[in-house]
């Protein structure tokens, strides 16, 4: 982190790993459209030329060779498509998909400006300039059809030039419409005009006029291209923008300039313009949002936690000051603006908290290229549909969830879609739809991954788990349905190369199962044989994930939920009373009683003398000090239950891992409260009256 | 937690044809101790232990397996076995007392045997107190030289912390 080159690099690999994912998208969608023969948005070409065209940029500025090596190759097949030189094909959608793949590991590579040859690289490359190159053949420029201001073309960039000539050919007719926008919101004046043009007409290009408007408005003229009657365009337009008026047609040829100057390419990225990808929606979202480095979030976090001891040592000032009465109004006013400070703080951790979701729609991106390449593979025909893409979860959850996820998506295109003759032959359509649904439901998400391939085979399922020694025949004979298709899940089942084979799911459901549990989720599998799967995965939006403080109790350590601590003082243990047989410190001239955990707990190890601390924990209006050993730090722990054996055992919220098959018990603040203050009796108590 | 949602008892593991039933025999304390073999999901090297203050004394506390917790039993004290335990446990048995996953502290496995009806006698037939974690006691021969046969104490594993 320190080392600023060492920054320069990360936002580079950052910005880089985006415009690939941006590229993966774009490439999908065009594959969706040339597959469904739909007619191609020329914009979305665009895009995925501008995506290589910036990993070009930065990736020669960053000394990242083959990237732009590779990159400078797309760019020039890319520019051949955008400008109809080179038609969409299959050939050409595999070459382009390959980039994907090939990007993500040279970036990933160690030493990305190693001077070294990479054999792989440069057939890629021969591949790339083999499809380009087969230009159509110009005949006759049909910009002579029309008279077009020398001015209006002088301004045209070769795209657009590329689009006037290509709606020209395909018969469009040319319309200008003059309308004045008002300046505060041209933009969103213009996304609308191009919602509005969308279905009927393509908006080639447009710019100021010299005339009209005034100091808050400004007219364009805008250049459109049509096939739909001059009058109905009028009716849809007249009204609310302007004049529109249809461009004459050339009855002699002119002589024109053979060929047009293209503006420099600088000049194309300088205010909105048509050839920028009409999907308003994401273009608008993606300009207002900034990519943050998750470590820069905990450190906000961090930042958070010393404010709140920064506030606790302004409490024991203020505490020190209450003795001198002189000052009393003052003091009034510094507990009520520390009170607002706390709020204000208390606010704060939440908002980092919310900056830290993120939509669902990320991992949803690369599990689209998951099918797209198994469905390959595997030569099946498969569409995916998903929806709740914009579903928010906590960035962590995210990135756990991306390998299972994969998991299962391959499974349903490995095992669960049949091939198109074996659809067909039992009356389903050839192309198998494979659903990702992700919604909330009350604090939790839930994803669903729903193929409507052949389903499980329950009782292959269970004569695998049979033979395999992992259940015996007897006990077999009792299971359900359901408990069948559970088996899945077991371990040994999965490995077993007899269930690979049958209809049942690949390797590694049992891995899906552990990883899903380990984020406090849950799994559940429903299955139809002959109509599809459903595998629904249930996952706590953030709630398992609570901020804690790790404290150590006798060389043992525990997790305190953070929401129930105020501060930590210093454990003075000659400032401690006995009130009829309980501890208690003062604090800030009020009793505050101790808990000493170690002695709650029965510790009888060494427990320190010294440099021990007072956790001050508060609950509603009352308030408890725990006296711990050391305070380890902050950290956002992931709570899983104990077990149903050790329900009885009061205490603990349940337990945490820390890593290195580390477990730290988390503190059950609430019961200790009571415990405390209402005796061991009244957690009793409440239990049978919840 | 039970994948199969089912009921692991000695019953469903015998064979249907002969009613013998394969019993996984392990050492702990000075006794050795038979599990259906299906119960038994899983045999580990004892990850590192967290204690958990307050429970009852057979509980040794919790491990993690796999981001799974898990509740660690030390079998003899749960059979309320004065027993002396000196050496570290050398494996945790991962059991399925039918809702959920518990670990049992062993010192070492033994091995897995087959074991016939005549080799097994019932609880309720022998009349003694026995824990209720206990179906009976099954006699396998014997390792050593000087015994003809060893006995195994066989456990139910559903009444192992189930319910």
């Amino acid at each position: 982190m320190s080392d600023p080159r060492d920054n320069v690099q990360q936002e580079f690999l950052a910005e880089a790993q985006e415009l690939v994912e941006a590229l993966s998208r774009d490439l999908l969608l065009l594959d969706e459209a040339h597959h469904g023969n739909q007619r191609i948005d020329p914009a979305l070409i665009n895009e995925i030329f501008r995506s290589v065209h910036t990993l070009k940029g930065i990736a020669g500025m960053f000394g990242y060779k083959h990237v732009g090596a590779v990159a400078h190759a797309l760019e020039d097949l890319l520019d051949d498509l955008r400008l109809g030189r080179t038609p969409v094909g299959s050939q050409l959608l595999d070459v382009l998909f390959d980039s994907v793949e090939r990007f993500q590991r040279l970036l990933a590579l160690d030493d990305p400006q190693s001077p070294d040859e990479d054999p792989g690289v440069q057939a890629y490359i021969a591949a790339i300039r083999s499809i380009g190159a087969e230009r159509e053949p110009e005949e006759g420029d049909p910009l002579d059809k029309y008279a077009i201001e020398p001015a209006v073309l002088s301004v045209l960039t070769e795209y657009e030039e590329h689009r006037l000539r290509a709606c020209i050919r395909e018969g469009l007719k040319l319309y200008r419409l003059r309308a004045a926008f008002d300046l505060t919101a041209i933009d969103d004046s213009i996304e609308t005009l191009r919602d509005v043009a969308r279905d009927d007409a393509e908006i080639v290009t447009y710019l100021p006029s010299m005339e009209g408007g005034n100091e808050d408005t400004i007219e364009l003229v805008v250049l459109l291209a049509s096939r739909v009657p001059e009058e109905d365009l009028k009716a849809r337009f007249e009204g609310r923008y302007g004049t529109i008026e249809a461009l004459e047609e050339r009855t002699h040829l002119p002589t024109l300039p053979p060929r047009l100057t293209s503006i420099p390419s600088a000049a194309v990225s300088t205010g909105p313009h048509p050839e920028e990808d009409p999907s308003q929606a994401s273009l608008r979202s993606a300009a207002n949002s900034v990519r943050v480095d998750i470590r820069k979030l905990d450190h906000l976090m961090n930042v958070v936690g010393e404010l709140a001891l920064v506030r606790s040592a302004v409490n024991r000032i203020v505490d020190r000051f209450k003795s001198e009465s002189m000052h009393r109004q003052s003091l009034m006013d510094l507990d009520r603006i520390g009170r607002g400070f706390e709020r204000q703080l208390s606010e704060l951790r939440t908002g980092i908290l919310d900056v830290r979701m993120v939509p669902l729609g990320q991992v949803f991106n690369k599990l689209a290229r998951i099918v797209r390449q198994a469905a390959r593979e595997r030569d099946k025909q498969v569409r995916l549909v998903v929806t709740g893409a914009n579903t928010e979860v906590d960035k962590l959850i995210v990135e756990e969830l991306t390998d299972p996820l994969m998991h299962l998506v391959r499974n349903a295109i490995d095992h669960g879609i049949e091939p198109a003759d074996a659809r067909n032959r039992v009356a389903k359509p050839s192309e198998g739809t494979l659903a990702l649904n992700a919604y909330h439901k009350g604090s939790n998400v839930v994803i669903e991954v729903e193929d409507d391939g052949g389903g499980m085979n329950a009782h292959q399922l269970r004569e695998a788990a049979v033979s395999r020694g992992l259940l015996s025949a007897d006990a077999s004979h009792e299971l359900t349905r359901q408990e069948m298709l559970n088996l899945v899940f077991l371990p040994g089942l999965t490995t077993s190369p007899e269930i690979t084979d049958l209809s049942g799911r690949g390797v590694g459901m049992d891995v899906v199962k552990t990883n899903i549990l380990r984020l406090g989720g849950m799994i559940s599998i429903a299955s139809e044989q002959g109509s599809g799967t459903k595998i629904t995965v249930t996952l706590p939006i953030t709630l398992a994930i609570i901020r804690a403080l790790i404290v150590t109790v006798a060389s043992r350590t525990f997790a305190l939920p953070i929401t129930a601590v105020r501060e930590a003082i210093p454990y003075v243990p000659e400032d401690v009373r006995t009130i009829q047989g309980r501890e208690v410190i003062t604090l800030r001239g009020e009793t505050l009683p101790i808990c000493d955990l170690a002695r709650l707990f029965g510790f009888r190890g060494p427990s320190r003398e010294e440099g021990r601390f007072v956790v001050v924990g508060s609950m509603g209006n009352r308030e408890l000090g725990f006296v711990v050993d050391e305070l380890i730090g902050q950290d956002d722990v992931i709570i899983k239950a104990l077990g149903k054996s050790l329900s009885s055992v009061r205490g603990f919220a349940g337990a945490t891992d820390l890593g290195d098959q580390k477990v730290a018990l988390v503190l059950d603040a609430p019961a200790l409260f009571t415990e405390h203050f209402d005796g061991p009796d009244a957690l009793r108590a409440l239990e049978t009256h919840p | 937690m039970n994948p199969t949602g089912q009921r692991a008892t000695l019953a469903p593991d015998l064979d249907s044809e002969t009613g013998a039933v394969a019993v996984l025999a392990v050492l702990a304390g000075d006794e050795a101790y038979g599990f259906p073999l299906s119960a038994v999901r899983e045999i580990l090297v004892p990850p590192p232990l967290t204690e958990v203050p307050r429970a009852p004394e057979h509980f040794l506390g919790v491990i993690t397996v796999r981001g799974q917790i898990i509740t660690l039993i030390d079998l003899p004290k749960m059979l309320h076995l004065e027993v002396e335990q000196t050496e570290p446990y050398g494996r945790v048995l991962l059991v399925d007392n039918g809702d959920e996953l518990i670990g049992v502290a062993v010192d070492r496995v033994i091995q897995v045997y087959r074991m016939e009806p005549n080799q097994i006698e019932y609880a309720s037939a022998m009349g003694a107190e026995l824990s209720e974690y206990v179906v009976g006691v099954g006699r396998v021969p014997s390792a050593s030289p000087t015994d003809s046969e060893d006995m195994l104490i066989l456990i139910d594993p559903v009444s192992l912390l189930g319910e």
